[in-house]
């Protein structure tokens, strides 16, 4: 990726010293908050304080023209208390907390004044603790009425850890990029037959501040440069067919240039008139070809969130959101010339140095020779396992970093193609499949993604399996033809045993996960950086299934856009 | 259910835009021929009108809490509303049918940028979706139509009206963020001297609002209006766990028309004052008796037992309570009082009202509405939506962006032929005590809103939510500040127990919220004596206090 314009300034380097007044008013008052105490009531054992602050540049263009361009500077307080003790406590529970007292907290102050930023976790805390109070009443009360047969702790001890890092804020040419969004989206007037389109830009320049009552103390500068493009089309027969690219980069600087933005938005928007334009598949059940980014998006929903156990809470009707791999450590998964680790201190966008929980990221070789080897893991204890390895990325839910999928045993790209015709041929099936994209992130709106997911009958996935996008036969005379409308049926983490060459390929794929289904980008919520490296997978006994949805009907007025021509 | 508040939020957005050329309603006129035509040619069910109306908000606003601050927002958008009507004036697919809650418009972003193709094709895409709505609805209103009792009022769903063409000049909003957070760090800094206050914050908002309406009438119509804000407010909690607080805000159409320092500094003392009196007062006690509500506290309570009756859409829809229905031309009030809605008033004496327009949002231009007139029922606020020997509109159709537009209110104004001084009116008061035999009567001094429901499957009544409310003895003692006591009661009971009012108004500005969402209204009213009025016990917490004393105690006072 050529280096982009973003005048990065370092201007007073020097930024060594090892003071911040937020940190100091944060330990401050947590130092205080250990003092809490009700009567003969449990006191808090743990108590930890976030201060997330960013400057968040945000700027949408459609058609060359600016939707809206927004700064926004904001500090997101946190606080997590647990009483009892690390055996036992108001965690891992499902049947509801405490309110706490409410208190009229207003917003989090955003200069760095000792008293009220203490003003703020004094009260936040004081709310917590008497919530927390309450929740671990409920859930003693539960368990007088159920037998829990795992007696696991709620929560595993760690060791201090220190990070203190700084470096001088971001100066982001606003106007420079704002118009390069504006340029970029202006690329789809060329594409009259698009429904909508949309190139965004978020620059976030931040700073993560942790302390907790263990000695853990961070102080982390955080970055991210994303550009979102997004286009739809309706075909011929109603269908509304989307695509969606995303640009990712922990580094400001290195965010990519004006004409790779250009010539991306030109292909994603040919892309969509060509999807809109293909023909309806059918029914398929035979050999996919995953190749390019479709490859490391099947893996980022059927392997990168299995890889953990989850931890069934406490409580009445508590569902335990089981992974596919759970209970399955020491068995086979994958092929065995299959290797997957997550290393987070790779030079890659999904890299960190700790967890939302203030863990040091370790590295955790997952699958060695197709066998499953370990879980990414959090503070929460699950079966078999008490600590965490600094995987607690987002809330309830371990996370990749870089998840690394590597092939010992390796087949060059070009020959994967002739290797599914070969099988095509042998089972005198009429073509083969190739998919070079699926819908993930995906940027269907909330309406459509839940109609996907209730209408995905035949999945036994604990993940719905996203769209596929990029969808092509490919006959055995070597010619493609991209069809649209069908979906992946019954693919699951034990699909993996099904795949059958990997490619000589190795493609990076980013994104922004938030644990929705999709990782759909209105799911909001927090996000965690993850990068997955794959190759081209040839992946035998897939079924493709074609939708049959309502489809809504062509406008009765022509586009603006065409209206003309 | 209806509420009226005092927005305490930073209230987003609001937008000035260019040389006071009107480019955007260009784009507009031309994608609203465009598709009215084309769904006039090709729908099934073609649309006999259509509209389109867009609201550029720009805002800006910093807050501060205890000399820090605590928020700055800065928003620039554009929304587009949709309005299509199918079938014909007598029935289309905005009749009211008991039960059925409908909405065809969205808040539909549009770019902040005059690119027509931009602009025109968030438009279309919008206009189909609305469209189907529309005539989806119509043939189920048909059906019904057939399968329900005829309902009483059979007026026409949508009245004629002349169409206006006004081009007035775009609103534009300064605001210098660097000067204002100063102001809000020095002024919030002056909570320091409460330490027995949780919360505390200064804020500062000022916006501007211009709308773009265009309808296959003919109505062209830019209009705009700046706000501006300054709100203070303070809490605490009382040993019982009883939230208690106090608010102040002032209005203006800009920011460089608030007050200055000394006002706000003086408001912040008396809200500070307020709240620390406020922990240590006694809890208020169930009581029916005499009492005054301050001018600000009656316009309230006219907004909220009397405006909202008088919506309308309310009289024509059979779920609705109806209270006022079938009263035109009777006495409903005492008749030295009457109520006059004003949406061109921009002022009372000094002080800018909340709730004025030129245009309504369906682009009727505003006029003053004679509602009651020496105590009898004249007339009714009135939006597109004909009603029973109300035909037409009298510019009252309001919404908030993305809702759809119902009668609303603007500036309520309520006038006495019955005015006595304020000392007077105290001593009147003391006199029913006396008379009713009451050990105190009530002083209803401010008032944060309050809330009313006018649905029949509810009980029609409202409720009030003043902060300080003082009892008034008849022996002389000092008035005694109470906690906790909310307003309940019945709207024609307590009108015809209003006895007197003083001979001078005071002005409450606030938005208030209903069907179609968030509208900005003022009342302006003078004391009133009432000669019984019931107060409740508050729902508040009962949450302890903080455990750990405040990390401040000792060091910022």
């Amino acid at each position: 990726m050529k280096r982009c314009l973003i005048s990065l300034l370092l201007a007073g380097s020097a930024l060594a010293q090892q003071s911040d007044a937020v940190l100091d008013a944060m330990k401050a008052e947590m130092a205080r908050s250990t003092s809490l105490s009700l009567g003969q009531l449990d006191k808090p054992y743990y108590v930890a304080y976030t201060v997330d602050e960013a400057k968040i540049w945000s700027a949408v263009a459609t058609l060359g023209a600016m939707m809206n361009s927004d700064l926004q500077t904001v500090r997101i307080p946190q606080v997590r208390l647990r009483v009892g003790d690390y055996k036992f406590d108001n965690s891992n529970f499902s049947g509801g907390g405490g309110g706490g007292a409410r208190y009229d907290l207003g917003s989090f102050p955003l200069e760095d004044d000792a008293v009220a930023i203490r003003r703020y976790f004094w009260l936040a805390t004081d709310s917590a603790y008497k919530g927390a109070l309450q929740t671990i009443a409920r859930k003693r009360s539960a368990l007088r009425s159920v037998t829990v047969s795992d007696q696991m702790p709620d929560f595993s001890p760690a060791p201090a850890f220190s990070l203190f890092k700084s470096r001088a804020p971001l100066t982001f040419d606003r106007k420079l990029w704002e118009d390069r969004v504006r340029k970029a989206s202006a690329v789809f007037s060329a594409f009259p037959t698009l429904r909508v389109s949309a190139v965004e830009l978020t620059v976030i320049d931040g700073t993560h501040r942790f302390v907790n009552t263990e000695g853990t103390v961070l102080r982390q500068p955080q970055e991210l440069g994303s550009i979102q493009i997004r286009a739809s089309a309706q075909a011929p027969d109603g269908m509304i067919v989307r695509d969606f690219q995303g640009f990712y980069s922990a580094k400001v600087s290195s965010m990519g240039s004006e004409a790779d933005l250009l010539s991306a938005t030109k292909f994603l928007a040919e892309q969509t008139v060509k999807i809109a334009a293909a023909p309806m598949g059918e029914n398929y059940s035979g050999p996919v070809l995953f190749e390019g980014a479709a490859a490391p998006q099947l893996l980022a929903g059927v392997l990168g969130r299995n890889l953990h156990i989850a931890r069934k809470p406490v409580g009445a009707g508590a569902q335990a959101a089981s992974t596919e791999l759970e209970g399955r450590r020491g068995v086979r998964i994958m092929p065995e010339f299959f290797n997957v680790v997550d290393d987070p201190t790779a030079a890659l966008f999904g890299s960190s140095e700790t967890d939302d929980e203030g863990m040091p990221s370790r590295k955790v070789s997952l699958v060695e020779k197709g066998v499953l080897k370990d879980f990414l893991r959090t503070r929460t204890p699950v079966r078999g396992y008490s600590d965490s390895n600094g995987h607690g990325m987002l809330p309830g839910l371990p996370t990749p970093t870089n998840l690394l999928v590597t092939a010992t045993e390796k087949t060059p790209v070009a020959e994967l193609r002739k290797k599914l015709i070969d099988l095509i041929q042998q089972r005198g099936l009429e073509y083969g499949i190739v998919i070079r994209k699926l819908d993930f992130p995906s940027s269907a709106p909330l309406e459509e993604a839940r109609r996907l997911i209730t209408s995905g009958g035949g999945t036994d996935s604990a993940q719905p399996v996203p769209l596929p996008l990029y969808i092509y036969k490919l006959f055995a005379d070597g010619r493609e033809q991209m069809i649209r409308g069908v979906r992946l049926r019954g693919v699951n983490a034990r699909s993996l045993k099904d795949i059958l060459f990997a490619g000589d390929d190795n493609v990076t794929f980013n994104y922004m996960e938030n644990g929705a289904p999709y990782a759909l980008l209105a799911g909001g919520g927090s996000s965690a950086e993850v990068s997955i490296v794959a190759p081209s997978l040839l992946v035998d006994d897939l079924e493709l299934t074609r939708m049959d949805d309502e489809l809504p009907k062509l406008p009765t007025a022509p586009s603006p856009l065409t209206a003309g021509q | 259910m209806k509420i009226l508040r005092l927005a305490t939020l930073l209230a987003t957005s609001a937008a000035a835009f260019g040389a006071g050329e009107t480019p955007l309603l260009d784009i507009m006129s031309k994608e609203l021929q465009r598709n009215f035509a084309a769904l006039k040619q090709k729908a099934e069910t073609p649309p006999y009108f259509m509209a389109y109306e867009i609201t550029e908000l720009e805002s800006h606003g910093v807050g501060a809490t205890l000399g820090v601050l605590n928020a700055t927002g800065d928003s620039r958008n554009r929304f587009l509303d949709t309005t299509i009507r199918v079938g014909d004036p007598a029935l289309d697919n905005y009749r009211r049918v008991r039960g059925d809650n409908f909405r065809f418009t969205s808040p539909q972003p549009v770019p902040i940028e005059d690119v027509p193709n931009a602009i025109a094709q968030r438009m279309w895409l919008e206009t189909d979706r609305v469209y189907r709505a529309a005539a989806d609805r119509l043939i189920r209103i048909k059906t019904n139509q057939q399968v329900k009792a005829v309902a009483r009022d059979q007026s026409p769903d949508f009245s004629q009206e002349e169409s206006y063409v006004h081009i007035g000049k775009p609103a534009t909003v300064t605001f210098d963020t660097a000067r204002w957070s100063q102001q809000v760090r020095d002024w919030s800094g002056d909570f320091r001297k409460y330490p027995d206050l949780l919360a505390s914050s200064v804020q500062v908002n000022a916006q501007v609002d211009n709308r773009y309406i265009v309808n296959t009438e003919g109505t062209r119509v830019t209009d705009g209006r700046g706000y501006a804000r300054i709100t203070i407010s303070a809490s605490a909690k009382a040993k019982d766990g009883m939230d208690v607080s106090d608010f102040q805000a002032f209005e203006a159409l800009d920011a460089a028309g608030l007050p200055g320092a000394d006002v706000i500094r003086a408001a912040i003392k008396t809200v500070g004052e307020h709240v620390e009196a406020l922990l240590t007062a006694p809890t208020a006690e169930p009581y029916a008796g005499p009492a005054i509500f301050s001018g600000r506290a009656s316009g309230v309570f006219f907004h909220e037992i009397f405006g909202h009756r008088i919506e309308g859409h309310r009289q024509k829809d059979e779920a609705e309570g109806q209270t006022f229905t079938q009263k035109v031309g009777e006495k409903i009030l005492p008749d030295f009082l009457s109520v006059t809605f004003d949406p061109t008033l921009r002022k009372v004496g000094n002080v800018d009202l909340n709730g004025w327009y030129d245009y309504d949002d369906e682009g009727v231009k505003a006029s003053a509405v004679k509602a009651v007139e020496n105590g009898v029922l004249r007339s009714f606020l009135m939006s597109r939506s004909p009603i029973d020997g109300f035909a037409h509109s009298n510019g009252h159709g309001r919404r908030q962006p993305g809702l759809e537009v119902v009668s609303r209110q603007s500036n309520l104004l309520v006038t006495s032929s019955k005015a006595v001084s304020d000392a007077q009116l105290r001593q009147m008061l003391i006199d029913e005590i006396r008379k009713q035999n009451k050990p105190y009567g009530l002083y209803f001094e401010d008032i944060t809103g309050g809330y009313t429901t006018t649905g029949r499957a509810g009980v029609q009544a409202f409720k009030v939510m003043p902060v300080i409310v003082r009892k008034v003895y008849a022996d002389g003692r000092p008035d005694e500040l109470i906690r906790g006591a909310d307003i309940v009661g019945t709207p024609l009971a307590s009108f015809s127990r209003i006895m007197a009012t003083s001979d001078r108004t005071e002005v409450f500005n606030g938005y208030c919220g209903a069907e179609s969402g968030n509208v900005p209204v003022s009342a302006v009213s003078p004391a009133i004596l009432i000669s019984e009025i019931e107060i409740e016990k508050k729902d508040s917490g009962q949450d302890l206090l903080p455990l750990l004393p405040s990390p401040s105690k000792g060091s910022a006072q």
